[in-house]
């Protein structure tokens, strides 16, 4: 851990060793770098093997979440939400998409078509990266890198470059004024959400996404790491939610305002591409939260105490991940999408304030707090790491 | 601390009067901004609104009762309009079918669209005064503004909620809204002849109650089954 803080560099590097793809048992991971080692082809097979999975995943995602949030967001404002295509309305989505597909794909006359064409790519390419990354189960995961809180930094601020090149290149001043408007919130919370993050890095003493996960078998950090891991996840979610775009914070696209925001122009595929980076981007912070914060798959552990752990231990091995994974992460969801039927937009000075004189002073002095708890071991089941 | 403003009395502030809405003087909600307050008063009315919001949702999402929605083709035996909907204008006929409408024509010069059309009978045989002959209502290019309602001194015509009026030729929404053309129910009461008020009740033609006045006479329009017997 501390030559990881040292020495940031040689960590980097060390990605490309086969040390970087170590993991305790036979993991997805594992058998991607079996696959890596063994030659062109094989990495060229995982490759692919892995993008499928993962456009799968973004593509199934888009359709369930977009229904559910429509459900939910009905619900909170005594709607029905869909209720005529299927029982329930559990096709609309589907129906939704067929209607995108067929829709046409304009393109502004006075646009940057380059630009135009590239940003809702460049947009889901940046969900795609970061879904890469998100463990659901023990070994199912794409990539697993021992950077993985660095990579986890880095891509979540790539999807402000699709929405910038879209707001640029539309040509339209609703357009501009919704990128300008994403950009700088979208990098000013990426700071608040890192920070929120290192305080876990600090806990568990390791940047792999995996690690972190194990680091928890003896309880999950939100509880472990009491007041500073609690304070922590609040200014994740909040900088999660104004980094989804999502009411309180949806700005960028605040509709009563400017129209559609940064994708006022754009329509059929390509909107529908933004669409589904959108609500990938919701389950992937969601998933991440879950990972840094309660425990990824892991059930719920209280340190040695035996007999607990193992009524929580219950459920089968295959079933235990996914009912543990899923679980959390659809609580998560649902309280994110409960603070966007709930919440008014902010102003965007309120919205920077709120960033720059709040929640960043307040993650610095949490993170020194975290720091002093770590080493004078004040959480607790301070041996299990 | 807060300091609440003091609810208004009702001298200060009298009720206001819309009829049957009443709108009453409240206290305006303690604001966090504007005021001089402690960080800390801040912090508790920021959390407190946050939470408040929160479990309002909440509780909307947890009781599906509380759902407004109306599903409305499957329900649309049961459906019931609010109140105050402004569908089809109706002339309001009594018990006995009579009408209270004395062809003023009030309503007609006020209809900023010139919606309505009354045709008149200078002075009935009967009673000596002017009444109604034909009271045409063109809904195709009726605001629903509510100013014929709001207008008439005789307080005959309503709003009523029926809202499924989508034909394929729009010459099918002019409509025709009273029953007969005679007298008001005012004045039929006055004469002493019951037989001679039956008689000013008679059925003009076919165009009585709230009947297209193209109704079935068009091509590629199926009948409307809402022919009465004429007598003429
Ligand atoms: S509702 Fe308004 S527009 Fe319609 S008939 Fe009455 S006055 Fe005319
Ligand atoms: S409906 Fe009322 S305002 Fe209009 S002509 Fe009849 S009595 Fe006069």
């Amino acid at each position: 851990m501390a030559d990881a803080l040292l020495n940031p560099l040689s960590l980097t590097l060390s990605v490309q060793t086969s040390e970087a793809f170590a993991a305790p048992a036979m993991s997805l991971a594992d058998r991607a770098s079996r696959a890596l080692e063994s030659g062109v082809w094989g990495a060229v097979m995982y490759i692919v093997i892995g993008l499928v999975a993962v456009l799968t995943a973004v593509s199934v995602l888009g359709l369930v979440m977009s229904y559910i949030e429509r459900k939910v967001a009905g619900h909170f404002q005594c709607r029905l939400g869909p209720m005529r295509v299927g029982p329930h309305g559990v096709l609309q989505s589907l129906a939704d998409g067929i209607k995108l597909l067929f829709k046409e794909g304009i393109e502004p006359g006075d646009g940057d078509k380059v630009i135009f064409i590239g940003a809702p790519i460049f947009s889901i390419t940046a969900t795609i990266l970061l879904l890469a990354i998100v463990p659901l189960a023990p070994g199912i995961q794409v990539v697993d890198m021992n950077v993985g809180v660095v990579y986890i930094a880095a891509v979540s601020g790539l999807g402000v470059m699709g929405i910038l090149m879209g707001g640029w290149s539309s040509n339209n001043k609703w357009s501009l004024l919704g990128a300008m408007r994403a950009g700088a919130q979208m990098i000013s919370y990426e700071v608040s959400l890192t920070i929120a993050l290192l305080v876990v890095v600090l806990f568990s003493g390791t940047l792999k996404v995996s690690e972190i996960i194990e680091s928890q078998q003896q309880g999950w950090w939100i509880w472990r790491g009491h007041g500073v891991a609690i304070v922590a996840f609040c200014l994740y979610v909040i900088a999660s939610t104004a980094e989804l775009n999502r009411t309180p914070f949806d700005l960028p696209e605040g509709e009563s305002e400017l129209t559609g925001g940064y994708h006022t122009e754009y329509s059929g595929l390509r909107f529908s591409f933004f669409f589904l980076a959108e609500f990938a981007n919701l389950f992937v912070f969601s998933a991440l939260a879950v990972t840094f914060f309660f425990g990824g798959w892991l059930p719920f552990h209280v340190g040695n105490y035996e007999g607990f752990n193992s009524v929580m231990d219950l459920l089968p091995p295959v079933i235990s991940p996914i009912f543990w994974f899923g679980s959390k992460c659809a609580t998560l969801i649902f309280i994110l999408m409960w603070f966007r039927w709930t919440f008014p937009r902010l102003r965007m000075d309120q919205l920077m304030r709120l960033e720059w004189k709040v929640l960043l002073p307040i993650g610095f002095a949490n993170l020194i707090l975290a720091a002093t708890v770590v080493l004078s071991g004040l959480y607790f089941f301070p041996s299990a790491t | 601390m807060a300091t609440t403003t003091p609810v208004p009395t009702e001298t200060e502030c009298p009720p206001i009067d819309f009829g049957e809405l009443k709108s009453n003087c409240v206290a305006p909600r303690p604001s966090i901004m504007g005021q001089k307050r402690g960080l800390r008063s801040i912090l508790w009315l920021s959390f407190k609104g946050i939470v408040r919001g929160l479990l309002t949702t909440l509780s909307y999402f947890r009781r599906p009762s509380t759902v407004v929605t109306q599903q409305y083709p499957e329900n649309r035996d049961t459906l019931e309009m609010f109140e105050r909907y402004r569908g089809r204008l109706s002339l309001i006929h009594n018990e006995e079918g009579e009408h209270g409408c004395t062809a003023c024509q009030i309503c007609e010069r006020l209809c900023p669209n010139a919606s309505i059309i009354i045709t008149k009978d200078k002075k009935n045989e009967a009673t000596g005064k002017p009444a109604l002959d034909q009271f045409i209502w063109r809904q195709d290019t009726c605001t629903f503004c509510n100013i014929c309602v709001l207008v008439c001194p005789f307080d005959t015509l309503e709003m009523t909620g029926d809202f499924e009026s989508s034909v394929f030729d729009r010459r099918l929404l002019v409509f025709n809204l009273n029953e007969y053309a005679g007298p008001t129910a005012g004045q039929l009461d006055k004469l002493e002849d019951d037989e001679l008020a039956k008689a000013q009740m008679k059925p003009m033609n076919k165009y009585q109650g709230p009947v297209p006045m193209c109704g079935g006479e068009m091509d590629g329009i199926p009948k409307l089954d809402v022919e009465k017997p004429t007598d003429a």
